[in-house]
């Protein structure tokens, strides 16, 4: 069980387009900034929210606004978790091309799990693809 | 006189080098402005060269990046070269992370980068 002692919690459902999106995690980096995140944790924190929360609006939710994306973020003092959930219909992460392939790579989209994974620890979808939790470990 | 909002540019032996005007390049509005001014820079332009310094980003999100792989096409469609420079240790993994360090040239400075477009 995570016994983790959380200082800091946005727990918000957002509209699904893209400013609300930018707003939300404005919210979370004056948070890291505020508590003295080294910057390339919170350069990382940022990019995989940002493809995380941008995908669940435009993929997820398609920019339906009657739908919103669960934007959830806890920080304590060593670890930052989020869970973004949208209320689509999902996806299976292993059917996404590869970007980093020769064929893909002057192609505009596929780029954004990958990002994820490079900039946060651990990335967990759930079975239906429509919610993503993100953690990552302050480095000091 | 100014006829962009997200972009400055200036020219340096032919080359058209492009600077930011914002340091965190993420709001989706002015990313699709970026574009629109990245590809106006190829209108007029016959072989277009076109050096895009990264002095001063603080970050840059993958639509953006989209925004520079079109532009890249573009440029490339004309006969024209592209380069990158002044890229911030961050914003460099992110070219490195997706490979697209193999679509652009990269250089560390603006001097370097002029000095590696090859001439006709």
């Amino acid at each position: 069980m995570n016994d983790t002692t959380w200082v800091w919690q946005y727990d918000q459902r957002i509209p699904s387009d893209p400013k609300s999106g930018v707003d939300a995690i404005r919210v979370l980096l004056e948070q890291l900034e505020q508590r003295e995140w080294p910057a390339k944790c919170v350069f990382g924190i940022h990019m995989a929210m940002e493809e995380a929360v941008m995908n669940a609006i435009k993929h997820g939710n398609k920019r339906d606004p009657s739908k919103h994306v669960h934007v959830l973020v806890n920080l304590s003092e060593t670890q930052f978790y989020a869970c973004i959930t949208d209320q689509g219909q999902g996806f299976n992460p292993d059917d996404v091309p590869d970007p980093t392939l020769d064929e893909n790579l002057e192609k505009t989209s596929g780029r954004g799990l990958m990002l994820i994974s490079n900039f946060v620890d651990t990335v967990t979808y759930n079975d239906v693809g429509n919610s993503v939790e993100l953690v990552k470990h302050k480095q000091v | 006189m100014g006829q962009f909002e997200c972009i400055e540019s200036y020219e340096v032996d032919k080359v058209s080098v492009v600077k930011f005007v914002d340091e965190k390049v993420m709001d989706p509005g002015r990313i699709e402005q970026l574009g629109k001014e990245l590809l106006s820079l190829t209108d007029e332009e016959t072989k277009p060269n076109l050096l895009i310094n990264f002095e001063n980003v603080r970050f840059f999100s993958s639509q953006a990046i989209n925004k520079l792989i079109v532009l890249d096409k573009r440029v490339k469609a004309g006969g024209g070269q592209i380069r990158l420079s002044n890229l911030r240790p961050e914003v460099r993994d992110l070219f490195n992370y997706t490979n697209l360090d193999s679509v652009f040239v990269i250089r560390d400075e603006e001097a370097e980068a002029i000095d590696s477009f090859e001439q006709d």
